[in-house]
């Protein structure tokens, strides 16, 4: 269970819950920014909650914030909050000041460009660089963007970094395995609620839609769809909520986290066919118009299973690592989340 | 607001203790050729020895008083134990089903009599209890039950059938859902209570059912003129089905509704080690995620059961989750084993791996149907 409680959780669900109903996705999809909602958000130093007093921020504990994040998935935020967290949270580790606007982050190692989620909204881009364990900021706003078929009506954008001159630069301490570690947790968090707002959709709609006479929620095969697609969405809770839980354990060294994250990652990215065949199924037709809400969920869903590598990548990571391990060492992890890196 | 409540529980270095001295003690007794590792453990490998060995390392039990013979020890303590026999594979059929629930049963509703005679004997690895609800005419349609139990001048007279008991050739009593007056018209959950039947009574006849693979675990009992005593009555006359669907929730979430193939995986895993392939490497990553989703799932609700909460809607869901993962991680493991000529393949492999693919059909039978389960999911979501 995603601790939801505390001050960060409880701000970002009420501005959430004022500024971003049901219509605000559909009209931030036709064009019109909910600059309102953002304004609320900075205004409340939300995007600011994982970075350190010192840097200027409030050093909010992990737990405090994976409930506002929940929160924002389950509004289908069209907003990059959960991405300014994480770019701001990747900065306070470089020792860098956050970036004064929104901001998405990304990723490199040997490639000079990156796949960036709210590439045409995110004022700045955070960059990860591996080969120079660095972290640096990037004015997004004079790259060269090219808005791809994207999945999700965030976007993503490829963003070419060679070329452009960082704002600013540091060294990190941070492992290519810790930033993952964190990027995938908070994915997973979205993802856990996000599956959960779509089945909480579905439900109501076979409840209301009838054929035949009755509800559809009265007919077996309808029901049983709901049930599994339900227990998935129950075990994609669970996995975001043990890798948040490993990160805030480990909040000093979040590399620690890497296993848990990416199990989450695998559990959930293969959860999103499992949840959402059935949801735009018991939907019929009507699950298929831009003017329902079902798509700024599933869409996301589609999109967060990509991002980073999809499940299939993630699974062979995993397994990868798993096999230069003991059977004795993956019994440990199973059972007590305490995995060993090979 | 979330739907699911599934807490997280931090790691207790008391229990990794515990789970030391079971690993050791198991592996010791497999290594001394004591016992041979299978899947399904629990329902079909029964040793009144290994059991009786258990009891004695005060490793069944656990959770009750000491009054009783029992350990004083927490629900916790008893899933370690639970979940490190299952890996192993370890016969530990006899007594599974007394400890789990019948035990409990009797604490709740038994007779301070009954509980000392029987509960010490249970804790002991002694004393074994088979399950008595499914009848010819009544599986997934439980209340249709027509076994009946009369009241009589000494007590209960009880005529009828059961079936699909499992250990009950080996078992000294059987707690059978009855019917003890008739259904109020279309109400048939009314009128049925929960009775604790000696086997060894005369009228009892347990006749063994083979299954497919040959082994005869489970059995067909009958009952003519039984009589037991009054106070076999097990909690409230006429509250029986209650009692029953209150006791299916606890179960449904333990370590065995997802673990029972896991020592088909940890066999194949040290016979292919190094030689896994990458194909079988994503498979091994997507079981694992499978398998430690899974067991935070049934460790965060055996917390909740532990704090007197019950989480019915959970319970389904991991039992529904977790038999569709012990026949995936069979068929998983079958694919990754075509890493190693199967020439290569040690007895064991071979052995638990068939054992394993005769053993599946019933995992998403017991306990109630697939479909009962996502029966009662729906009903939790406001479906039914």
């Amino acid at each position: 269970m995603i601790n939801t409680e505390g001050m960060v959780a409880e701000t970002a669900a009420k501005i959430y819950t004022d500024l971003c109903g049901r219509e605000v996705p559909h009209k931030a999809e036709a064009g019109e920014y909910p600059q309102a909602l953002w304004n609320a958000l900075t205004e409340n130093g939300l995007p600011l909650a994982w970075v350190s007093e010192a840097n200027g921020g409030f050093g909010a504990e992990l737990d405090e914030v994976v409930g506002a994040i929940w929160a924002s998935a389950q509004a289908a935020s069209p907003v990059p909050f959960a991405e300014t967290l994480v770019a701001n949270w990747m900065l306070d580790r470089a020792g860098l000041a956050p970036a004064d606007s929104s901001a998405s982050f990304a990723i490199s190692g040997r490639t000079p460009s990156a796949d960036i989620p709210f590439g045409m909204h995110a004022d700045k881009i955070v960059l990860f660089d591996e080969t120079h364990q660095e972290i640096s900021l990037f004015d997004n706003r004079l790259a060269v963007r090219s808005p791809e078929a994207a999945l999700s009506p965030d976007g993503m954008t490829q963003f070419i970094f060679s070329g452009h001159v960082a704002e600013q630069s540091a060294r990190t301490s941070l492992s290519r395995r810790a930033v993952e570690a964190m990027i995938l947790t908070v994915r997973a968090v979205q993802m856990a609620a996000s599956m959960e707002t779509a089945l909480n959709l579905s439900i109501d709609y076979v409840s209301q839609r009838e054929q035949f006479g009755r509800p559809l929620s009265k007919f077996q095969a309808i029901q049983h769809q709901l049930a599994v697609a339900a227990s998935e969405c129950a075990a994609a809770t669970m996995a975001a909520t043990q890798a948040a839980s490993a990160i805030i354990r480990h909040s000093d060294d979040p590399e620690q986290a890497w296993h848990e994250a990416v199990i989450a990652k695998v559990q959930i990215g293969h959860s999103v066919e499992a949840v959402t065949v059935p949801f735009h199924q018991v939907h019929g037709a009507m699950g298929y118009t831009q003017e329902y809400d079902l798509h700024h969920h599933t869409r996301r869903l589609w999109a967060w299973r990509d991002a980073l590598g999809n499940e299939h990548h993630w699974s062979k990571m995993l397994g990868a690592e798993l096999a230069l391990t003991s059977p004795d060492q993956i019994w440990k992890g199973v059972t007590t989340g305490h995995w060993v890196a090979s | 607001m979330q739907r699911f409540n599934f807490p997280v529980i931090q790691p207790d270095p008391a229990l990794e203790e515990l789970r030391a001295d079971l690993q050791a003690f198991l592996k010791q007794e497999r290594d001394a050729g004591n016992f041979k590792p299978e899947p399904e453990c629990w329902m079909a490998s029964a040793d009144p020895e290994f059991s009786r060995k258990m009891g004695k390392r005060g490793w069944i039990g656990l959770t009750w008083s000491s009054q009783y013979g029992g350990h004083d020890k927490s629900a916790l303590e008893r899933y370690i134990v639970t979940e490190e026999t299952l890996r192993a594979g370890a016969p530990v059929g006899a007594h599974w089903i007394a400890d789990r629930q019948h035990a409990p049963m009797l604490l709740k509703h038994g007779t301070e009599e009954q509980k000392l005679d029987i509960l010490p004997r249970i804790a002991a690895g002694e004393c074994y209890f088979a399950i008595g609800l499914s009848e010819p005419g009544a599986g997934s349609d439980l209340a249709n039950v027509k076994t009946k139990a009369e009241k009589v001048a000494d007590g209960w007279k009880i005529n009828g059938q059961k079936i699909w008991s499992s250990g009950a050739h080996i078992s000294h009593y059987m707690v059978a859902l009855l019917r003890t007056s008739p259904a109020d018209g279309r109400n048939r959950h009314v009128g049925l209570s929960q009775i604790m039947i000696d086997l060894s009574l005369p009228g009892v006849t347990i006749k063994p059912i083979v299954d497919l693979s040959g082994d005869a675990h489970f059995n067909e009992v009958y009952f003519e003129d039984v009589i037991v005593p009054e106070d076999c009555l097990l909690g409230e006359e006429g509250g029986g089905w209650a009692q029953v669907t209150g006791e299916l929730a606890m179960e449904r979430s333990g370590p065995e509704r997802f673990l029972s193939s896991y020592i088909t995986l940890e066999t194949a895993l040290w016979q292919l080690s190094g030689k896994l392939g990458s194909d079988s490497q994503a498979r091994l990553g997507k079981l694992i995620a499978n398998l430690r989703t899974l067991r935070g799932m049934s460790w965060a609700i055996a917390n909740l059961l532990d704090q007197g909460v019950s989480p019915e809607t959970e319970a389904a869901l991991v039992k529904d989750l977790g038999n569709r993962l012990e026949n995936d991680l069979t068929q998983q493991v079958r694919a990754m084993l075509d890493d190693l000529p199967s020439d290569q393949w040690s007895p064991d492999m071979r052995r638990i791996m068939n054992i394993g693919v005769l053993r599946s059909p019933p995992n998403t039978l017991r306990g109630g149907t697939t479909e009962v389960m996502r029966g009662i999911i729906a009903r939790q979501l406001g479906l039914r």
